[in-house]
């Protein structure tokens, strides 16, 4: 995928929650999900999946369970949490806001300040 | 928003208790996981056409590093100090394959920090036994020592005159249980068969029995009956005792046995090992009938009263105090009542203060091991540093820095491990000796010079602490910045080593501080070894030395006319035996002195017409020096200068040459002592002028450092003033072929002949006594000897190591010069010169720090430093141009193909 764009530091975690906030998924699924919803626009080393998880659940904003994957292994299963959920919403509204400041500032001409 | 956060708090804490619980579990959990995310992904792209082990692999790139997200994600779970801990056995292993790749150092590092571990470790031990507030008894830590304490009087015997206080505490005293009054004496024992012994004996109230809570293995113990006026004189001895003088008799309990003129009985025998209160084989009773501030000095102690604790006690005991301080200004004004734990008075330590400073020798001693890792910590950043290259490596492939640094921690903990086992098992040996050499009869019981739990873990502690200067600093250092230009670094040959000019200042400094150190360090240890061996200036294996006093006696028990009559007995009776002593046939002279030769006491001297001198003197009776040695000039004392007026003075060579030049010259000068200015500060009067009228050799050795003898001056000694003054009288015979195997037993057979209260004690040849002095100077000699030699090991490994990792990393441009034609000769000497410079800068600064050094030592080896400087000077310099020579040769040695090669 050629045109991807980099993580930004911080967003994973957001992605993360989005992902499971819209059902559970073991690890490869979120990853999966992810995918789904950002278009594949986005360049994700897999790997760095699991620290995420891990230190999202060590906060207590997504629970996990075992149970039985597609492929009949063990899996570890994540779903998001009522911490989770206004975590989420807290950091999505922090990112529109970001954006609307940022849309702000690339759209000024020259000429208008 | 409050819950969502204890939420939070509570999610944490069950993930740390997990993670810290079930460690193997979790990794486990995670491997799986990985596991299964790399399947399914395979899964995923073999369905899109990819053939399988394309697709696993892939699957395995995408996925990137496993090692590193695992140990990410171990952090996430805040358990990074897992990995902190997780020393494998594979670090382990590749820490003792580096110490055996490096023979050399490994070798000197171990040697320096055993050699510091063993003293700290023997340090600390020392002062714990001697700091040991806690009896080998039942609840021994509950018992407590209660003293007087005098404000003024260091000496304190004024102070221990305390049997009125003693029947008023314990009767008045509710926090301290069963107080018990003992005083320790020396009494001759007179066995039936006439044969005397010295024996220490513990007179002690009843209720010290109760206090050490052991029961008699025959008869009873001492009770409170046998301490009435009046009672029946009975006795209670030991097990060693019992067994040694009297076979273990089954039928000992009623037998007699007399101590001076008085019999007592014996009612009981103590199990064996039991040595209360100090070590003690004999106890009696004390009775207590006597005016406030008289009777014999005594010791105090007893058990703290259940729930009670110290500080309660020393609270009650402080009020007491003060009310006697109000009734009694004269004799209680200036006296304050302390309790402490029971051992402490033994070992001086009354205050605070003294316990602080305990603590702080332990610690100081541990700084010993801290300078000596610093310089190991060298040696090993110079072996890190040529390993940049294998760390850039590992860091590539996905180490962390806190990996890397742990495993060179690990490297470390091996080593320091090892020196550490080594210290403590040669502390151990040193301690058993020194328990042996310790034990004597006035060696309390609950001294043990042992390796005990606290002093392990003072050990590992001080270990631990090594590695991380050791391994830790270096690591830091070299996975710093430099690690990507390390993977450049790379070359066929192994890295190069990145130094800069800290290496200059560090071997400047190396060498500097071994030639302003080791001169001293030298003429320390040569002269105590010196003084620890040396041999004495007259036949002392022909002298002997034995204390003469009466039985009974002492400044313990008795005032006013009893004392006195005592006085004239033992005047008596010195006189004769000194008589009969003087007719024994193998008997060659005898003298009194207040002090064997060589324990003088300081004074200042005024000369006439000349200057005011520090001298040292002593009290020698007619006949004492010349069984010594012979008068350089002049004469002995005779019986004509022992009046009340005399003013015969003898002195030796030493204070002849101070005062005039010549010995000769001397005699008839006048000296008088210095007066002392008096406490209200008036103009003191002065002492008498006193004329010398004889000289003899510098006979007698000193303690100090400084091997130069004392000015020596001696006084004449009667015998009615000696034992007038009190104080216990020493007898110095000369024998025509040396003592035989019994002459103590010999000399108390006569001494009891003339009268059997006279008692003889400390019977020694002079050669004796000096060993045993002088087995202290031998050993503390022979340990800074040792310390000395490591410190030099150390710093000619530094420097060695230093020098050749600098002249290693030009050996490429070295291999370039000569390629481009340079002449050996001149390449070596380019290198030789720098590492001149750098040597010489070295001994420069060192000679000045020495000379520095020297001057507020007071010049203590002001004369030998023109030897001992040079010499160190050039053993440092010898060995930093050796350590250059091999590699600028290898340097030389290189093809010029193989210099010229880009990496």
């Amino acid at each position: 995928m050629a045109d991807q764009a980099d993580l930004m530091p911080g967003t994973l975690d957001l992605l993360i929650l989005q992902a499971v906030s819209l059902g559970e998924h073991h690890g490869y699924g979120v990853l999966l999900r992810i995918e789904q919803i950002t278009g594949g626009a986005l360049a994700i080393q897999q790997g760095t999946l699991y620290p995420a998880l891990y230190r999202l659940e060590h906060q207590g904003l997504i629970r996990s369970t075992w149970g039985t994957s597609e492929n009949n292994r063990r899996a570890k299963f994540y779903r998001i949490t009522a911490a989770g959920r206004r975590r989420r919403g807290e950091q999505e509204a922090g990112w529109n806001r970001l954006v609307a400041a940022m849309s702000a500032a690339l759209n000024t001409q020259p000429g208008t300040v | 928003m409050i819950t969502s956060a204890l939420s939070g708090v509570i999610a944490r804490i069950r993930s740390y208790a997990r993670g810290l619980r079930r460690p193997t579990a979790v990794e486990a959990e995670m491997a799986e996981e990985f596991r299964l995310h790399i399947e399914l992904r395979t899964r995923d792209l073999v369905g899109r056409g990819v053939a399988p082990e394309e697709a696993a692999r892939q699957a395995r790139v995408e996925f990137g590093h496993i090692e590193t997200h695992r140990e990410h994600a171990r952090a996430s779970r805040g358990l990074r100090i897992l990995d902190v801990l997780s020393m494998s056995r594979l670090d382990v292993k590749l820490g003792l394959r580096m110490l055996a790749k490096y023979p050399g150092l490994t070798l000197v590092s171990v040697i320096g920090m055993t050699v510091s571990v063993a003293i700290a470790a023997g340090a600390f031990a020392a002062v714990e036994a001697m700091m040991s507030s806690s009896l080998p008894l039942d609840e021994g830590e509950r018992i407590v020592a209660v003293q007087n304490s005098s404000l003024e009087d260091w000496d304190g015997t004024a102070a221990r005159r305390a049997v009125h206080d003693f029947v008023q505490w314990r009767r008045d005293l509710a926090s301290v249980q069963d107080l018990t009054a003992y005083n320790g004496e020396t009494r001759n024992l007179i066995m039936a068969e006439g044969v005397t012994d010295v024996i220490n004996v513990a007179r002690m109230t009843a209720s010290g029995f109760r206090v050490a809570r052991v029961a008699p293995l025959l008869g009873r113990p001492l009770l409170d009956d046998d301490d009435r006026i009046g009672a029946q004189p009975v006795i209670v001895i030991g097990f060693e005792e019992w067994q040694r003088r009297f076979n273990g008799d089954e039928n000992i309990i009623g037998r007699q046995l007399r101590l001076g003129s008085v019999l007592h009985t014996i009612v009981g025998v103590m199990p064996e090992g039991f040595r209360f209160p100090v070590n003690h084989q004999f106890w009696t009773p004390l009775q207590l009938a006597h005016e406030r501030g008289e009777g014999p000095a005594i010791m105090m102690f007893g058990r703290l009263a259940p729930g009670a604790t110290m500080e309660e006690a020393q609270a009650e005991l402080t009020t007491i105090g003060r009310q006697a301080s109000a009734a009694w200004p004269e004799t209680h004004g200036r006296l304050r009542a302390l309790v402490l734990p029971y051992t402490y008075p033994y070992s001086g330590i009354n205050n605070p203060a003294a316990v602080m400073r305990f603590h702080a020798i332990k610690l100081a001693i541990g700084l010993l091991l801290v300078v000596v890792a610093v310089n190991v910590s060298v040696l090993v950043y110079a072996r890190t540093a040529t390993r940049t290259g294998e760390i850039a490596i590992r860091t590539a492939l996905g180490a962390s820095r806190r990996r890397v640094v742990t495993q060179l921690f690990v490297e470390a903990i091996v080593l320091s491990g090892m020196a550490a086992a080594l210290g403590l098992g040669i502390a151990g040996l040193a301690l058993g000796r020194l328990s042996d050499m310790m034990q004597g009869p006035s060696t309390p019981f609950w001294e043990q010079y042992r390796l005990s739990l606290s002093l392990v873990l003072y050990v590992i502690g001080l270990a631990l602490l090594a590695s991380v200067i050791v391994g830790v600093l270096p690591a830091l250092k070299v996975t710093g910045r430099r690690v990507q230009a390390g993977l450049q670094q790379i070359t066929a040959r192994g890295s190069q080593v990145q130094l800069g000019r800290m290496w200059t200042a560090m071997i400047v400094l190396q060498v500097g501080i071994a030639v302003a150190v080791l001169p001293y360090a030298i003429y320390v240890a040569a002269a105590t070894l010196q003084r620890g061996t040396a041999q004495e200036r007259y036949p002392a294996d022909e002298i002997v030395r034995t204390f003469l006093s009466m039985d009974e006696s002492g400044e313990s028990s008795l005032s006013g006319a009893a004392a006195e009559e005592e006085k004239a007995r033992l005047l008596a009776g010195t006189r004769e035996f000194l008589n009969r002593l003087q007719a024994e046939p193998d008997i060659a002279g005898v003298a009194i002195t207040r002090s064997f030769p060589g324990y003088e006491w300081q004074a200042d001297l005024e000369v006439e017409g000349g200057s005011t001198l520090e001298i040292q003197y002593n009290d020698f009776g007619v006949g004492l020096l010349p069984l010594f040695v012979e008068m350089v000039a002049g004469r002995d004392f005779t019986s004509a200068d022992l009046g009340e007026n005399s003013t015969a003075v003898i002195i030796n060579e030493n204070l002849a040459r101070a005062i005039s030049g010549r010995p000769e010259n001397v005699l008839g000068r006048r000296v008088r002592f210095a007066a002392e200015r008096p406490a209200d500060g008036s103009e003191p009067a002065a002492n008498p002028w006193l004329e010398v009228v004889g000289v003899v050799p510098d006979f007698t050795t000193t303690e100090g450092i400084d091997s130069d003898p004392d000015p020596l001056l001696y006084r004449p000694l009667a015998l009615e003033s000696a034992i007038a003054d009190g104080d216990n009288l020493q007898i110095v015979i000369r024998l025509r072929d040396g003592p035989g195997q019994q002459f103590a037993g010999r000399l108390r057979q006569l001494a009891a002949a003339v009268d059997p209260g006279l008692q003889i004690t400390g019977t020694q040849t002079a050669a004796n006594m000096r060993r045993e002095a002088r087995q202290y100077q031998r050993y503390l000699g022979i340990g800074i000897a040792i310390v000395t030699l490591s410190v030099l090991l150390l710093s000619a490994a530094g420097i060695y190591a230093m020098m050749s990792f600098t002249v290693a990393r030009r050996r490429r441009e070295i291999g370039i010069r000569a390629a481009l034609g340079a002449g050996s000769r001149q390449v070596l000497s380019g290198i030789f010169a720098r590492a001149g410079v750098q040597l010489g800068a070295g001994v420069l600064g060192g000679l000045v720090v020495a000379l520095a050094l020297d001057r507020v030592a007071g010049g203590v080896i002001t004369r030998q430093l023109p030897v001992l400087l040079p010499v160190v000077a050039i053993v440092m310099m010898a060995v930093g141009l050796l350590a250059a020579l091999g590699p600028a040769r290898r340097g030389l040695a290189v093809q010029p193909t193989e210099a010229l090669r880009s990496d």
